[in-house]
């Protein structure tokens, strides 16, 4: 467990020295799915507590570290500025890897023990869609899942779609863009590798469901099972794929398989219809830079795994500065430094000055504090849905209004593409010049 | 331990009789577990089948194959079960739990099929395969993999098991029969000895010969028989010594 006040969450030496306060209930206590035991924790008068359950560690760390930097750095700027009517916002953090069966144990802790105000930032469709049940049994007791790392559709429909909130594009929505765009320039033949699991199948129906719509098939499909290093070998994978000559591959997983993936395919010659080079395309999950990181890390030639590479995102390129919002995610990264929950983070990480996921994390927690603001004084669960259904047209910066009802649970609803150039993830605008 | 020559073949008799009997308990242990077991896992699988396809019809309704595959991925996790698919009712396939890809067995066999199968898939093994009808098949099929290979280690270990016992059981039983052989027959190779001693004509009443006589067996008997027999005048003219004695004298 680690109960972070944000306005002295694990900052580094160069915001405490500026007059962060270490907060919370005490020593930050490390609680995983190992479990250690830990104190009961239930929010003072004077917090917010929001409980999160995500990866921090193993093979997708990356993912619930960097979501979970980008919202301290904002929870951190309204704390010091005195909080939400008062309150600061608590962070209480909980490490699933991951893994379904920790993140419903943790969940069930955040509910019942913890007694937190709502439940945050979660991250992944496997542990998501395990954790939903979960809501519904305790659903007197008006507790809401907000902006989930996930673009799956479980949250998103009946019967759990009235227990969470979304802030993000859908799978559907981003794999429906990439076909989309695949096919306009001619690629037609497109084939899925996927997690076997949830999430893989989420994106998988995402992708068949757009290729039915152009009167496609998929081209071919492979699987792999979740948690592979980027040592894992997927060779078996690329020659089932090879037998079915695709002209795009989408690529529904997380960074360090979907990195395996690109090297193996280049590396055995995957070749499409359209002759060498197949472009591969991830989704905004995968996290853009932790797969690029490990992608040209130590290689000499990096360019030829990454150079066909096309990922999309749900939120604009944080390269954009002339995006009011990626100018206020620049210059609070900067500014509060947030580090990873270190009691929770106990492999070795290098977190990125900027990512796509720190910048989706900010923007939760920025849509968060509004919401809260808008529950007023005296802060009840039984009040969220309607706060949240008052969002409507909310500016968040990225030049798309958020608006929110009982029939729209889902702020956004743009899907921003991406390649790589220069070593770093840019927007792609010309995808005819690019991958036609 | 010298076993004596007239109990060699019941001893042989005897392990072979053991050996008998352990070939014949593995064989229907074997027999027994394999029926048993496989019986009891296709019955486990169909239950299984049948609460995956009972839960699914929401699910399939809604066309939510994350949730689909949510719940299969659950039920892949008992041990015994090596995979799960689930097929539309036009054979399509929408939720599995195959890695790196649907084998093309399965690809090839009829999707809505609900007999049990076995299977042999490379690289993954064997297996026997139920099918259970959503919705009387109107919304698709589950079906549910069983691996044999395991029930097939599950009876291989319960037979290993009670071969270990039962081998200790016969060189236990073997050293002992060797041991009650040789107690029955030191009696008889004392009498033997004895009635050698009679037809030298030196054995006396003393040591080994006079517990020998004081025996209440079978033994005992015969010693005394021969004593009796010895000290007949018929016994002491055919007695060689006597004979050499005349032809001496």
């Amino acid at each position: 467990m680690l109960q972070t006040a944000l306005a002295g969450c694990v900052l580094s030496p160069a915001a405490k020295a500026a007059g962060a306060v270490q907060g919370g209930a005490g020593p930050a206590e490390a609680r995983s799915a190992k479990s250690l035991s830990r104190p009961s924790a239930r929010g003072r008068q004077d917090e917010i507590v929001l409980g999160v359950s995500a990866a921090f560690s193993g093979p997708s760390q990356g993912l619930g570290i960097e979501l979970y930097r980008g919202a301290s750095a904002y929870f951190e700027h309204v704390n010091r500025a005195g909080g939400v009517g008062g309150r600061r916002i608590v962070l209480k953090t909980y490490d699933d890897g991951y893994q379904p069966d920790p993140s419903v144990q943790n969940t069930r802790t955040l509910m019942l023990e913890d007694r937190v105000f709502l439940l945050f930032g979660y991250v992944g469709t496997p542990t998501v869609t395990r954790v939903l049940p979960l809501l519904k049994k305790f659903q007197d007791e008006n507790i809401y899942l907000f902006f989930p790392f996930t673009g799956a559709q479980p949250q998103r429909e009946p019967p759990y779609g009235d227990f969470a909130f979304n802030l993000r594009a859908s799978y559907r929505q981003e794999t429906g863009g990439l076909v989309d765009n695949f096919v306009r320039i001619g690629r037609r033949r497109i084939a899925v590798f996927y997690q076997a699991d949830a999430y893989g199948r989420s994106g998988w129906e995402g992708v068949k469901r757009a290729l039915e719509r152009h009167g496609l098939d998929l081209a071919g499909e492979a699987t792999y099972r979740r948690g592979q290093q980027f040592t894992s070998s997927m060779r078996e994978q690329v020659e089932i794929l090879k037998r079915g000559s695709p002209d795009a591959v989408i690529c529904v997983g997380s960074y360090a398989a979907c990195a395996a993936f690109a090297r193996d395919a280049v590396d055995f010659g995957l070749e499409g219809g359209s002759g060498p080079g197949v472009p591969m395309a991830n989704l905004s999950f995968v996290g853009s830079e932790n797969l690029l990181k490990l992608l040209t890390d130590g290689q000499e030639d990096s360019r030829r795994y990454t150079e066909l590479l096309v990922n999309s995102q749900v939120v604009p390129s944080y390269h954009d500065t002339s995006i009011p919002a990626v100018q206020e995610y620049r210059e609070m990264m900067q500014r509060y430094d947030p580090q990873p929950p270190q009691d929770l983070v106990t492999e070795p990480y290098t977190p990125f000055p900027h990512s796509f996921v720190s910048l989706e994390g900010f923007l939760n927690a920025k849509l968060m504090v509004e919401i809260l603001r808008r529950v007023g004084s005296d802060p009840k669960r039984s009040d969220l849905e309607q706060a949240v259904f008052s969002v409507r047209n909310f500016d968040l910066g990225i030049g798309e209004m958020v608006s929110f009802g009982p029939d729209r649970r889902q702020g956004l609803q743009s899907v921003y593409y991406t390649v790589v150039d220069d070593d770093r993830f840019v927007t792609l605008d010309d995808w005819e010049a690019e991958l036609g | 331990m010298k076993v004596k020559k007239l109990f060699r073949k019941t001893l042989f008799g005897v392990l072979f009789l053991f050996f008998l009997i352990l070939i014949s308990t593995s064989l229907l242990w074997i027999r027994t577990i394999d029926t048993q077991l496989s019986a009891e896992y296709e019955t486990n699988s169909r239950s299984i089948a049948k609460t995956i396809a009972d839960s699914s019809v929401d699910i399939l309704l809604n066309r939510d194959l994350s949730a689909l595959q949510s719940l299969i991925d659950q039920f892949a996790e008992i041990q015994s079960i090596r995979y799960i698919y689930i097929t539309s009712e036009t054979g399509e396939f929408l939720a599995h739990t195959f890695v790196p890809g649907i084998p093309q067995d399965i690809l090839d066999s009829e999707p809505n099929s609900t007999e049990a199968v076995q299977r042999q898939l490379p690289g993954l093994g064997n297996f026997v395969e139920v099918g259970m009808p959503i919705l009387a098949g109107m919304a698709g099929t589950v079906h549910v993999g069983l691996d044999t290979d395991l029930v097939a280690l599950k009876v291989q270990r319960a037979i290993g098991q009670q071969n270990y016992l039962i081998s200790i059981l016969v060189v236990v039983g073997f050293l002992s029969s060797i041991w009650f052989v040789n107690l029955a027959a030191k009696p008889l190779g004392d009498l033997l000895a004895y009635a050698v001693a009679l037809a030298r004509g030196d054995a006396g009443a003393d040591g080994p010969a006079s517990k020998l006589l004081e025996r209440d067996d079978e033994a005992g008997h015969l010693a005394r028989l021969f004593a009796h027999v010895a000290r007949s005048p018929t016994a002491s003219e055919n007695r060689p010594d006597a004979d050499s004695g005349e032809s001496a004298g």
